[in-house]
Order: structure tokens, then C-alpha cells, then sequence
């Protein structure tokens, strides 16, 4: 397995911010909202958080996986990406959109 | 091999007599000495320190450790090797060997708190804003209506009242 | 007069004995010449030198020759960022790059002291590979990039 690339399954972030304390470089922003869910049958609503962005700034990033060791949801992975390399540092804060898995769509 | 740890805590005016003691019996290997930071005791002496010496074979190794406020005599006599750590011990955490090699390996006199202090607070932690600070908002239609959670969240390694901008 | 400021500006740079400054060019095109700077630490040049061992670059013997990629690696402080500067401005059209998330943006030490927070604060990069430490191959990939982009 390469730890070239730290990826999101988008799918299993619940907007706990746990990876977001915990890493070290302060380098990983979520923003996130509550949204009430009636679920029948139930006697009340209940509260789901939607997340809104999850960005990495891999400027920052040391590849130490301390978020992906955290993540109670398996949220976060090592992946296989060929690692980085730009013109500017804006384009190192990856969004959810460029910390897919490799290979998925 | 089954290797053997064994912590023993002394008291500080008994360092200098246990070190000997240890390395008399055969704790002829001195790895290395250090400090701890301790800062949730409820006493002057909240800086510990702690050395490590090992039989030769490392099949038997004594960790010992004492409570210091800023003084601690030297063991350089004793396990020559301890000297280095002790230079890098006064530098990081502010206690004073006496008896030993008092001249600083990396710092200049005079730089501030010792770094590894938990007192020696990071100005970069304080003024830049923390990612886990955020907390998610309730919306209804689209509109903010609260936060989730109240609590203030504070980064590691920023007191409280420290000074903000 | 360019030849002579170059010397003067080599023998300040080699005084200072802070910069580790070897001379290579790519294997695949000899034009493109490589100096890399490792500052402190040994993360990223054990990296370098595996992406060295692997033959992409070789030793460059044209002697006084004018690098045309100057490699930032390591930790730089604030007190070295002078001799930094001074070598990429001995070298007035280099392009720099940014080799590790240190020289990038001062790393898993953003919030120590002495540590700089990116070189791009005093020179302007060309370059920025992520990475702590960026892989071998990481490295390969952006330095023939670059090249790349020197003829275009």
C-alpha cells in the first residue's frame, strides 16, 4: 500500500471533526451543517450533520495518518495518487472533489 | 530475549547515590537522559527527570525518575555519556546540572522560555486561527440558527488568557 | 562582467559553508542543469538521493555554468534565508523549486520560531512539489516538467 495520497470517502464523513483536531499541522478545514431528519416512526426528528467542504492543504500535510487512524467512520484512507506538484499553493488545498479514491468515479 | 523494564522513582538528593548504585550492580549502559514536563502537579517541583541505564546485554533496564523545580546535581562523573544529555536537558527544559557541563549546545543565552516548557507558549498556535475551533451550525431553510455545541474549543498547546490580539 | 559577479557570488555562497550545493544535470537533456539545496534536517535529501540513485540526474562537469533549477529541500530558517536568496539571485533567471511541504510552507514546523514559512516569501517559485517528503518519483516527475517547460 503507498501513503502517496490521503483520499475521502465522502459517503462515511459525518462532520465529527475528529481528523480535524486531531491532525497536527492544522491542516485539514470542514464546514458542515445540521439538518433535521423525520424518520418514520420515530417520536422525533434527528439531527444529521451535512457535510459542506472538507479541504486538505497539502502544503502543509506531513503524511503522518493520524486522520486516518482517528476517523471512527473510515472516512479518510491512504491512496495511491502520484503525489503533487504545482505552480501555486492555492492548488495544493484539495477539495472533495480531487481527495476521491483512485479508481473511484 | 525477555528484556526487563523496571521504573523506580528517587527523590532528587538521592539521584546522584541510586545512579551510582545502579551502575555498581551492573547497569553499565546509559542510554539516555531526559526531561518530562509535569506541569499538573500541585508543587514547585513540576519538571521531571528521568534517565535510563541498561545491564550490557540490555536484558535488564532501570528507568529512574525524579521531581525537580530547576536544580539537579550532575552524574557526568559517573556515566560520562550522561553529559550531552544533560547539556540538552538544560537547554529544552531549564534545570540547571550542578556539578556538570553548564555550556549550551544550540541556544543562545537569554532566548526565552525553554522550549520544551509547557509555559513556552507558540505565538504562530495563538494568532492562527484553529480548522477544529469550527462547530457545524443548525439551519432551517437555509437560514443559520445556532451552533450545535457551545463548548469553546481551544487548540492544544494555547492556554487560556493568553494574550490575543 | 556577469561571468565574474557569478565567481564572486560562488565564493560568498561557499563561505558561509551553510549550503550543501552540489552541481548535476538531467540525464535526459545535459542542458538543464540542477543545484540542490538541502537545508537542515535529512528527510527530504535522503529522498534526493534515492531520486539521485536512480540515475534521472548526473553529475554536471560544466564548470561556472549557471543552474537552470535551483532545488529548495529542508527545513530553512529564518537565519539561512539569506544565503538562499543570495544563491538564486547569483543565478538571475533560475527557476526554483519547492521540494517538501517545509520549504513549501514550513511544514510539520509551521509553528516553531525560527522556521520560515515558505520560501515563496522571498523568492519566487517556479515549482511546489507536496509531500513529506515527497517520494523519489515525485521528484523526478517535476523536475523533467519543469524542464519541459523551460522550452516551451
Amino acid at each position: 500500500m503507498k501513503h502517496s495520497f490521503i483520499a475521502l470517502i465522502e459517503d462515511k464523513c459525518t462532520s465529527c471533526m475528529l481528523c480535524v483536531r486531531e491532525c497536527p499541522a492544522w491542516c485539514i478545514h470542514l464546514d458542515s451543517h445540521t439538518v433535521e431528519v423525520s424518520e418514520e416512526g420515530a417520536r422525533r426528528p434527528k439531527k444529521v450533520n451535512v457535510l459542506d467542504s472538507f479541504d486538505i492543504d497539502y502544503s502543509l500535510c506531513m503524511y503522518c495518518g493520524v486522520c486516518i487512524d482517528v476517523c471512527p467512520f473510515d472516512a479518510l484512507a491512504w491512496d495511491e495518487h502520484r503525489a503533487l506538484a504545482t505552480t501555486n499553493r492555492e492548488e495544493m488545498f484539495l477539495g472533495i472533489k480531487d481527495l476521491r479514491p483512485s479508481g473511484s468515479s | 530475549m525477555n528484556r526487563v523494564f523496571t521504573w523506580q522513582q528517587v527523590e532528587p538528593d538521592q539521584w546522584r547515590n541510586k545512579i551510582s548504585e545502579l551502575i555498581d550492580s551492573g547497569f553499565v549502559y546509559f542510554d539516555f537522559l531526559t526531561g518530562v514536563d509535569r506541569e499538573n502537579i500541585d508543587s514547585d517541583a513540576d519538571c521531571e527527570v528521568v534517565a535510563h541505564l541498561a545491564k550490557s546485554d540490555l536484558s535488564d533496564s532501570r528507568i529512574i525518575f525524579t521531581q525537580v523545580k530547576s536544580e539537579l546535581a550532575s552524574i557526568a562523573d559517573l556515566a560520562p555519556a550522561s553529559s550531552w544529555h544533560e547539556r540538552e536537558c538544560a537547554e529544552m527544559y531549564g534545570i540547571t546540572f550542578t556539578g556538570g557541563d553548564t555550556s549550551p549546545l544550540l541556544r543562545h543565552e537569554g532566548l526565552g522560555r525553554p522550549p520544551l516548557r509547557k509555559s513556552a507558549v507558540l505565538a504562530a498556535r495563538v494568532l492562527t486561527p484553529w480548522p477544529g475551533g469550527a462547530e457545524p451550525e443548525i439551519r432551517e431553510d437555509g437560514r443559520k440558527v445556532g451552533n450545535v455545541s457551545r463548548r469553546r474549543q481551544r487548540p492544544p498547546g494555547v492556554p487560556e488568557n493568553w494574550i490575543t490580539p | 562582467m556577469r561571468g565574474v559577479r557569478l565567481l564572486r557570488a560562488q565564493r560568498r555562497v561557499e563561505r558561509d559553508r551553510l549550503l550543501d550545493v552540489p552541481r548535476y544535470a538531467l540525464t535526459s537533456d545535459p542542458r538543464v542543469g540542477v543545484e540542490i539545496v538541502s537545508a537542515a534536517l535529512a528527510c527530504c535529501t535522503l529522498e534526493l538521493q534515492a531520486a539521485l540513485g536512480s540515475g534521472a540526474l548526473v553529475e554536471s562537469s560544466e564548470e561556472g555554468a549557471s543552474p537552470s533549477v535551483i532545488v529548495i529541500a529542508g527545513t530553512v530558517t529564518d537565519a539561512l534565508v539569506p544565503s538562499v536568496v543570495q544563491l538564486i539571485r547569483a543565478h538571475p533567471g533560475v527557476k526554483v523549486m519547492s521540494f517538501g511541504a517545509c520549504a513549501t510552507s514550513g511544514g510539520p514546523y509551521w509553528d516553531s520560531p525560527p522556521v520560515s514559512k515558505g520560501i515563496d516569501q522571498f523568492v519566487e517559485v517556479a515549482t511546489y512539489v507536496a509531500g513529506c517528503p515527497p517520494r523519489p518519483d515525485a521528484f523526478i516527475q517535476a523536475i523533467q516538467d519543469l524542464a519541459c517547460s523551460e522550452d516551451a
